[in-house]
């Protein structure tokens, strides 16, 4: 019997491996096809990710709710110290499994249609498969070694996405700022995996943080301020992964890469890497720990949300809401509420790659009809559409359901979830200081804010006229949802978004059936009455405020902060945020340059020239030397070789008279010899 | 009666002219000339030392047979002096220092 | 100071003058002429050594063969050849030669010395022929006694350099030749 559960367990390890590598495989084959763009690097990609789907769902039934498969083999050994490496399968990473080919396999049926076209087409699909091969190996993973390591790979693969287009200078300048604040992040990761070592000596993700975690029974050796080191590194990583304040400015800048990849990032792979790290790593963490990250979580939904309301890019909009759905995640998991918060990720997952798949089709056709008519506009402005509900009727219902699944409404998905977490917040704040109810009221006013900014988006896109046609009315709108690789994604994420396929309950979020494969927390029982007046609060407000947007967009009544007003303003430039950034950190870092740069030419090359002078005296005299006395003493020995061997030469000169003149001089010589000896 | 020693003084005198004559002349027949004279000198001594064995004529047998055996060497000598000649265009021994074509 | 003894000086001189003259002379024709009297000289000398066989011989193939033979060579071959063959620039004595002329006198010495260290005149079998009568006496019938030994002593070689005469002449007439069909 023993037996025959290990055997299934090699197999669902195998099963589990073999949906890390296909995409990899993808990968490599689509790097040796030949040309430039090839119809079959699609296909590739796209077989290699749906096999890679079905087996994960295949792992998934096999490990979710049962027991947690762990198999690993020495990697390598330096000194006493041995480092393994190995697949670590347990509910949190079947599940983010499933979720990451679940989501990667519509975008890349999406991708198909949508970045067939593309002259680089086979690159982009080489690196979307690199993509989710490393973000599955780093779902996957027992080594914080390799965490690392594929953590780096996830970040330089969107990289390259993001700079897919990299003859655009706004998306070079995009995938630079990407990669250079995840850079931050990433160094913290390293700090904390460091300390972490150094401490338990092991990188076993499983020892560390599993059942018998070593975090929670071993004291921490060292001073005690390394520990907030460790957590300011893993909160640093967590913030650059998932884009948490302060260093969530990269993401909208995302947006210059293809809407594809975008739905890929925001959806499963990229952002919710750094909600997984805190899932991995969610024993080392202290109450006052959690505490901070519950603020910059809060906050950062806050202010996202904020930032939403008032820009006028359908995908920064997007960005902005992805930026504050990721904040409510990673609050979930500073009140504690862990399994609401990878609930909430899961849901997240689904409907904002929805929402993207939604504007991808949209700011397609906006460049049909740019190219058409050859204006100078911006696909993307959400300020020249309008209307489109009539033309593209599936897209319309798609980003329908995406958006209400996203305000939270009920028979979502997204109600379940984020409901779930706001009652925790509740639940949590009670008993606790004033200052700490900020955190859940924030939480709620958040969840309007979301409410209005959806609202606007999807009353601006597709309610009203179409702008551009007010405007020029030569203009004809002939746009639709597209083929069947745009329809049957959107259906498939827009089922995904209803509320069966998590709960069969939809009012009630502690039904579902993902929260039963996490530590059961307090909040799941219905003890106290936020169970029931939250969601009925929260929701009945938001029809209000939805009600209002509509009205204030649609039929034109007075806007409740005018344009220009410094609220206004202040949501328009993004908090300032990316302006401060450039103050406080570019320029210092320019100026700093500048005058290392200044240092460098005056002082360092002075210094530089002056042992350049001193080197040039000291090699003309060792130049004079060596001409005249090294060399003189070589040109000496090379004369005498010189004098010998011509001296020999001549009695080899051809001349017989020589010849005969030194054979009888020998003679003479021995005749000499012997008459005087 | 003459002395041995006589004769063999004049053919070593011969003998080193002959010698002289090889080592300076820059003219293939005047080398040639000087190895005649140094035969000679050989010729000389052997007729010499020939005088004292009436029997078997040794040394003047030989003399004999190097003189024919010079008039030969000189025939063949000669000639190649005159193919050399027609080939380098110089006689001169120091000059024709090179076999190939 | 016998009649005999003052022709050997005589000769003896001669041949020596005139090969002195063949080394000095600038001039090829005479001293391939100076050459001519050191061999009739040398013929002389044969004489005085009771070899008047080998005189005759070293006359008629000498210097009716040989010498006939280069004076035909260089007057055969044409005026510009003889121009050619008869340049000499170079002086008796001169910077160059010295090491010649020092190579040359040295073997003299060298040779004189030996002459008179084996005392050259007693030589053990010298004597013991003069002693036993077998030395050639100026009245002793050589002519004869050279024929009879050519054809029974020496046969061997006798054939053997006629045979080395013939393979000569063949190859002396080949390099002559003119070289129409090769």
């Amino acid at each position: 019997m023993e037996n025959f559960l290990q055997a299934i367990d090699t197999l669902t390890i195998r099963f589990a491996l073999a949906a890390v590598l296909l995409p990899l495989l993808a990968f490599v084959v689509n790097v040796c096809l030949p040309g430039k763009s090839n119809k079959a690097a699609g296909w590739i990609s796209t077989l290699a990710i749906l096999v890679s789907a079905v087996l994960s769902i295949f792992v998934f039934s096999k490990v979710w709710n049962q027991h947690q498969v762990h198999q690993q083999q020495l990697w390598f050994t330096i000194g006493e110290t041995k480092l393994y490496a190995g697949v670590l399968l347990n509910n949190l990473s079947v599940l983010m499994l499933l979720l990451v080919s679940l989501i990667a396999l519509p975008v890349h049926v999406y991708s198909t249609a949508y970045m067939g076209k593309d002259e680089n087409s086979k690159r982009y699909f080489a690196y979307l498969s690199f993509f989710c091969f490393s973000m599955l190996a780093l779902v996957v993973i027992d080594s914080l070694v390799l965490f690392y390591i594929f953590w780096e790979l996830v970040g330089f693969s969107s990289y390259l996405l993001i700079g897919f287009w990299y003859t655009r200078s706004k998306a070079v300048l995009a995938n630079k700022k990407a990669f250079i604040m995840n850079r931050i992040g990433d160094i913290g990761l390293l700090a904390a995996i460091a300390i972490l070592f150094t401490v338990y000596h092991t990188f076993d993700i499983d020892q560390l943080f599993g059942a018998n975690a070593l975090v929670r029974t071993t004291a921490f050796e060292l001073p005690g301020g390394w520990q907030y080191v460790a957590f300011g590194g893993i909160a640093l990583a967590v913030a650059a992964k998932s884009a948490q304040f302060p260093l969530h400015t990269w993401l909208p800048d995302a947006m210059e890469g293809p809407t594809s990849v975008s739905a890929l990032i925001h959806a499963a792979t990229m952002v919710a890497a750094g909600v997984f790290l805190l899932g991995r790593v969610y024993p080392v963490f202290t109450e006052s720990e959690l505490t901070i990250l519950a603020i910059i979580g809060a906050f950062t939904a806050f202010m996202a949300a904020t930032i939403a309301l008032t820009q006028n890019d359908l995908k920064r909009i997007l960005a902005y809401s992805t930026i504050s759905q990721l904040g409510f995640m990673v609050m979930a998991m500073g009140i504690g509420a862990y399994s609401s918060s990878l609930f909430h990720l899961a849901t997240h997952a689904f409907f904002k790659c929805l929402l993207f798949l939604v504007a991808g089709i949209v700011i397609h056709e906006m460049q049909h009809v740019k190219d058409e008519y050859k204006l100078d506009i911006d696909p993307q402005n959400v300020l020249y559409m309008g209307g489109l509900a009539k033309k593209m009727p599936l897209t319309f219902i798609s980003a329908l359901i995406g958006g209400i699944a996203l305000i939270g409404l009920p028979l979502t998905s997204g109600y379940l979830s984020k409901d779930g977490i706001l009652i925790q917040a509740f639940e949590w704040s009670e008993g606790k200081s004033v200052l700490f109810r900020l955190i859940p009221f924030g939480a709620m006013l958040t969840s309007w804010l979301t409410a209005f900014y959806v609202t606007r988006l999807i009353v601006k896109v597709f309610f009203g006229e179409f702008k551009l046609s007010q405007i020029n009315p030569g203009i004809k709108l002939h746009v639709s949802d597209g083929g069947w690789q745009y329809k049957l994604p959107m259906v498939f994420l827009s089922v995904c978004c209803l509320f069966p396929a998590f709960s069969l309950n939809p009012v009630l979020y502690e039904h579902a059936w993902l929260l039963n494969g996490f530590p059961r927390i307090t909040g799941l029982d219905r003890v106290n009455i936020y169970h029931t007046i939250v969601p009925a609060g929260l929701n009945i407000l938001s029809l209000f405020v939805i009600y209002w947007a509509y009205a204030v967009y649609v039929m034109d009544k007075a806007l409740p902060f005018p344009e220009g007003g410094w609220i206004f303003r202040l949501s328009y430039h993004e908090w300032y945020i990316d302006k401060i950034y450039s103050k406080i950190i570019v320029a210092p870092v320019l100026t700093l340059g500048k005058l290392a740069r200044w240092f460098d030419i005056n002082i360092i090359d002075g210094f530089i020239h002056l042992l350049e002078r001193i080197g040039i005296a000291f090699s003309k005299v060792a130049d004079w030397t060596d001409r005249n006395i090294i060399d003189g003493f070589l040109h000496l020995v090379a004369s005498i070789v010189l004098g010998i061997g011509n001296f020999a030469r001549s009695f080899q000169g051809g001349r017989v008279q020589y010849y005969l003149f030194s054979m009888l001089a020998i003679i003479l010589a021995i005749f000499l010899f012997k008459i005087l000896i | 009666m003459i002395g041995l020693s006589d004769f063999l003084i004049v053919s070593a005198g011969l003998f080193c002219v002959g010698l002289y004559v090889i080592l300076t002349k820059r003219n293939a027949i005047q080398v040639l000339i000087g190895i005649e004279m140094m035969l000679n000198a050989a010729i000389l001594n052997l007729v010499a030392f020939g005088k004292y064995d009436r029997f078997n004529n040794g040394g003047q047998m030989f003399a004999l047979f190097a003189i024919v055996l010079a008039a030969a060497t000189t025939a063949v000598a000669l000639a190649i002096i005159l193919n050399v000649y027609k080939k380098y265009k110089t006689i001169d021994p120091n000059e024709i220092h090179e076999l190939k074509d | 100071m016998t009649m005999v003894k003052a022709l050997f000086y005589l000769m003896g001189f001669i041949t020596l003058a005139s090969a002195l003259f063949v080394a000095a002379s600038k001039n090829l024709v005479r001293s391939v002429f100076m050459f001519f009297v050191t061999l009739l000289s040398l013929a002389g000398l044969y004489v005085l050594a009771l070899a008047d066989f080998v005189a005759i011989t070293q006359i008629v193939i000498y210097v009716g063969g040989i010498l006939v033979l280069v004076l035909f060579a260089f007057m055969l071959s044409g005026k510009e050849t003889l121009a050619n063959l008869q340049q000499q620039n170079d002086r008796f004595i001169s910077i160059s030669k010295l090491p010649a002329l020092l190579l040359a006198v040295l073997f003299f010495i060298v040779m004189v010395n030996i002459l008179f260290k084996t005392d050259i005149n007693n030589l053990q079998w010298v004597n013991k022929a003069v002693s036993y009568k077998i030395d050639i006496k100026p009245d002793s019938p050589m002519t004869s006694n050279i024929g009879t030994n050519l054809m029974t002593t020496y046969l061997l070689p006798f054939e053997a350099i006629s045979i080395l005469l013939m393979m000569a002449l063949v190859g002396a007439a080949h390099l002559s030749r003119k070289e129409k069909n090769g």
